[in-house]
């Protein structure tokens, strides 16, 4: 029996009354002089056990009647044997992430997963309410056609989905109705998966539903995947290079595109890195494959990857730091990295005068004032503060920069932000920023000379230039976003549309941006540029197909009953409720019954003490 | 009045009449409101004995003419008689604490009806020229006024009924030994109490009373929640002679009580049948009259 009310059943604290009357009845401090005492006496020696019998007879009927009416006030309800299965809220989830569209025996696991779906349709009634949940978290509801038709239709996803909110929401839906048949319904949950054990990792917990569990039988198939795949740095100038890894039992051949042309080909053994470099006439954001032979899941057999294709920018160098800066700029020159020209310079602050622009405090701290001067002229929302003393190491934080691990530094100027700059910080020194990044600038805190810090004569130093110049300061500040088929990503700022493969452009408006379901690469647009990439690439854990056993996919799910019948019997645990039918009714006639026979026991006292 | 037609005072409330004067206004009002009621003289059918000769004048009846004398001196006279009495009774009173409560202040205590009962039965006795004595006791004997006809016994009885009593137990077998006594030729003794003593004790008591000729009537007066037990709440129930305690859940407790309270009435009429004595229940909130006719009935029937 369970009640809908429970907290009623507090009120079952009340049977103290009855209990305390019955107890306390005999500690009352009137005291009344009567001569026939002795006749009272006689009369409660002679029918002592008649009076403690109908004493404890209304005071167990009492103490019922309180119990009757608190379980009435619950709204007890129960199963009953006979009548079909009991009216159920069924969702089923489908796992039709990327593992389920393996070939193993012949055809693909979702077939065999949407068979098991149609044998729970087919065992619903009428008054049974049905949802299918896919693994994106993707809900349906309706009756037994919509939902066979909905299954039919369910196609593997080009990633792992989400399958822990998928099950939520299952949980969720079948929590869901009106309260007053609420109660009817039997909560059940039917999880359909391959039971992949990349996919189970964490336990999930749905509460007071029922869980039938099924698991692809069999075992996967050997599968090759493309694990990884990126180009190296984001931006060539034109040169760069495409780095991949690979999954499977052994060698794997491999191909390399960049717009659909070949960049290379060759053969990679298991979870060998390769890397491929080139120097492609493309200019501006283009899109690349990583490829593989076709195997038992295709899904994971090409991973996709951007880059931004441009020119080597020409490097301008004051001659205030030309000593260290100078040199190191012809050694970029000499591997074509960068050539002479304009289009960035190297100088102190207080004598720039354009952006883009690499600046550094000037090498005398009386100059701050000038170079702040010349900051606010050019833009930048950074001042130079006060000189803080002492020496300390620093510390690269930003993406795609290379880290400045070793260099110290030990005369810096304290960064202040103007007008609400947004922090992008380059690289800190202690706790403070040091070398702070923005639209066509990086400033760093520090001249550039050996007394101040250690950077010009570190070999870190051309590398961090490189990727300064290259990465930060080179063509549009562009970004490259990865995520899975699917996923809710922020919308970068400023980018105000979304080109998806084919060509087709999708505005945006949100804060989030829901990436494409399947990969590849969409670029950020802003004004009708590209600005930016979406790389849209399966999570590489979901090529391995391993699965769990039954018993630990059982244990990966926390519910009032999980059951994991094989396959032979595994219909037979669907819909196993009995009918639960409201017992209000029969409770209150019982309350009735036993508030009738209390007045009755209590009347027939009354009526002879009269 | 009480003594009219529309107000006997027999049949008024007691409370309501013991209200109006001290016990011995009441009484008389009782007695002459009861003699009142009788269809036929109280002295009918009793004994009666020679006073005196007169002469006879036209109309007495022949029957009384004194034939011997007639035969001597040749004159006529006639036998004057005079009531006499024949019946020597001893009110025997039951003063103990028990018998001073009421269960309604409204009503009269048990003792205050019995001593108005006694007073009233003692008039009622004297007035038929029964020599009536008076026997209080509670745990000892408080008073004994010897069986007297004469005048002035009436109001030592109504005085004696002022002495001082209510004591801690009932001592109704050494009260009745003591009647017996004071009566030393065959008499009525009353016995009015409210019976909360030892039965066995009495009923030998009045066992060796009958044994010695006398005819023993025996009043139990009962208050009205004696029999009932009214009270409304559960109590601690305290026996005022002995202070003996019950604890009782009155309304579960009730019928059981009525039950046990009929069946010691009924054990004590069976046990008082049994020695040959008389007994009956008298309610505090009966008229006085009601009693007082049970009594006379009772004397009536003696010789």
């Amino acid at each position: 029996m369970e009640f809908l009310a429970p907290a009623w059943l507090a009120a079952a604290a009340a049977i103290a009354v009855p209990l305390l009357l019955h107890l306390m009845r005999r500690r009352i401090g009137t005291r009344i002089d009567f001569p026939a005492v002795r006749y009272l006496a006689r009369a409660e020696r002679e029918h002592s056990r008649k009076l403690r019998m109908r004493n404890l007879l209304l005071m167990l009927l009492r103490v019922a009647a309180v119990l009757v009416l608190t379980a009435a006030a619950a709204r007890p309800i129960a199963r009953l044997a006979g009548g079909g299965h009991a009216p159920t809220s069924l969702a089923i989830v489908l796992d039709n992430s990327l593992s389920s569209s393996a070939i193993q025996n012949g055809r693909p696991v979702l077939d065999e997963l949407r068979a098991r779906a149609r044998e729970v349709v087919a065992r619903a009634s009428g008054e049974d309410r049905l949802f299918l949940v896919t693994a994106d978290a993707v809900s349906r509801g309706g009756g037994r056609g919509a939902m066979l038709d909905a299954i039919d239709h369910v196609e593997p996803l080009a990633g792992a989905g989400d399958l822990e909110r998928a099950v939520a929401r299952a949980a969720a839906l079948v929590r869901q109705g009106p309260a007053s048949a609420r109660w009817m319904h039997v909560r059940e949950i039917v999880i359909i998966t391959d039971a992949q054990a990349s996919t189970w990792r964490r336990p999930v917990s749905l509460g007071d539903v029922r869980v039938i569990l099924h698991r692809a039988p069999g075992t996967p198939p050997e599968n090759r995947a493309v694990s990884h795949a990126e180009a190296r740095p984001i931006r060539w100038t034109p040169r760069g290079s495409v780095v991949a890894r690979f999954r499977g039992p052994d060698t794997a051949t491999y191909r390399f595109t960049l717009e659909g042309r070949t960049l290379a080909r060759g053969t990679a053994a298991r979870d060998e890195e390769v890397i491929v470099r080139v120097s492609p006439p493309e200019q501006g954001w283009t899109a690349g494959t990583v490829e593989l032979e076709p195997d038992e899941m295709r899904g994971d057999d090409v991973r996709h990857f951007a880059a931004w294709i441009g020119p080597a920018p020409g490097i301008a160098v004051h001659r205030e730091i030309a000593t260290f800066a100078q040199s190191a700029v012809d050694a970029l020159r000499q591997t074509e990295r960068v050539v002479a020209g304009s289009d960035v310079s190297i100088a102190p602050a207080d004598v720039a005068v354009r952006l883009p622009a690499l600046l550094f405090a000037p090498a005398d701290p009386v100059r701050a004032g000038a170079a702040n001067r010349v900051l606010e002229r050019l833009g930048v929302p950074w001042r130079l503060g006060a000189l803080r003393p002492g020496e300390i190491a620093a510390r690269g934080t930003a993406e795609g920069v290379r880290p400045l691990d070793g260099v110290m530094v030990a005369r810096r100027h304290a960064l202040r932000p103007v007008g609400g700059a947004t922090a992008d910080t380059i690289a800190m020194a202690g706790a403070e920023p040091w070398i702070v990044g923005g639209p066509g600038y990086v400033l760093v805190a520090s001249p550039l000379t050996p007394d101040a810090t250690s950077l010009p004569v570190r070999a870190a130093f051309i590398p961090w230039l490189t990727d300064v110049v290259t990465q930060r300061l080179v063509g549009d500040a562009g970004t490259v976003v990865h995520a899975s088929p699917g996923a809710a990503i922020a919308r970068p700022d400023g980018m105000d549309a979304l080109e998806v493969p084919g060509g087709r452009r999708v505005a945006l408006a949100a804060d989030t941006v829901i990436a494409p379901d399947r990969a590849g690469v969409a670029f950020f647009m802003r004004g009708g540029r590209r600005v930016g990439a979406l790389v849209v690439n399966p999570e590489p854990d979901e090529s391995d197909l391993a699965r769990l056993t039954p018993d630990a996919l059982v244990s990966r799910v926390r519910a009032a009953e999980v059951v994991s019948p094989d396959s032979a019997r595994w219909t037979a645990a669907l819909f196993s409720s009995s009918p639960r039918r409201s017992l209000l009714v029969p409770v209150l006639v019982l309350a009735l019954a036993v508030l009738l026979l209390e007045s009755a026991v209590a009347g027939a006292g009354q009526r002879r003490a009269a | 009045m009480p003594t009219t037609a529309h107000a006997r005072a027999d049949l008024l409330d007691p409370a309501m009449l013991a209200a109006l004067g001290r016990i011995e206004l009441i009484a008389r009002w009782v007695v002459d409101g009861f003699i009142s009621g009788l269809h036929r003289s109280p002295r009918k059918g009793f004994s009666v004995e020679f006073a005196e000769h007169r002469p006879y004048q036209p109309g007495d009846d022949l029957r009384y003419v004194d034939w011997r004398i007639a035969a001597r001196i040749d004159r006529w006279v006639v036998k004057q008689y005079e009531e006499e009495t024949n019946l020597r009774a001893t009110l025997v009173l039951d003063v103990s604490a028990s018998m001073a409560w009421s269960g309604d202040p409204a009503r009269l205590t048990k003792l205050a009806y019995a001593e108005r009962l006694v007073a009233a039965v003692a008039l009622l006795l004297l007035r038929q020229r029964d020599s009536v004595g008076l026997v209080r006791f509670d745990d000892r004997l408080r008073t004994v006024v010897p069986p007297r006809m004469r005048s002035g016994q009436w109001r030592r009885i109504v005085a004696a009924l002022d002495d001082p009593g209510a004591g801690k137990a009932s001592y109704a077998a050494g009260a009745l030994e003591r009647a017996a006594r004071v009566v030393p030729r065959r008499g009525m003794i009353l016995l009015v109490s409210d019976l909360l003593v030892e039965g066995d004790e009495v009923v030998r008591s009045v066992r060796s009373l009958r044994a010695a000729g006398h005819h023993v009537t025996v009043l139990h007066v009962m208050d009205p929640a004696e029999r009932e037990l009214p009270f409304a709440s559960d109590a601690i129930f305290v026996d005022p002679e002995s202070g003996s305690e019950v604890t009782a859940t009155v309304a579960d407790v009730r019928p059981a009580y009525r039950a046990t309270v009929q069946a010691a009435i009924m054990e004590w009429r069976a046990a008082l049948a049994a020695v040959g004595a008389s007994y009956e229940v008298v309610m505090t909130n009966e008229p006085f009259g009601i009693p007082l006719r049970r009594a006379f009935a009772i004397r009536q029937r003696l010789p």
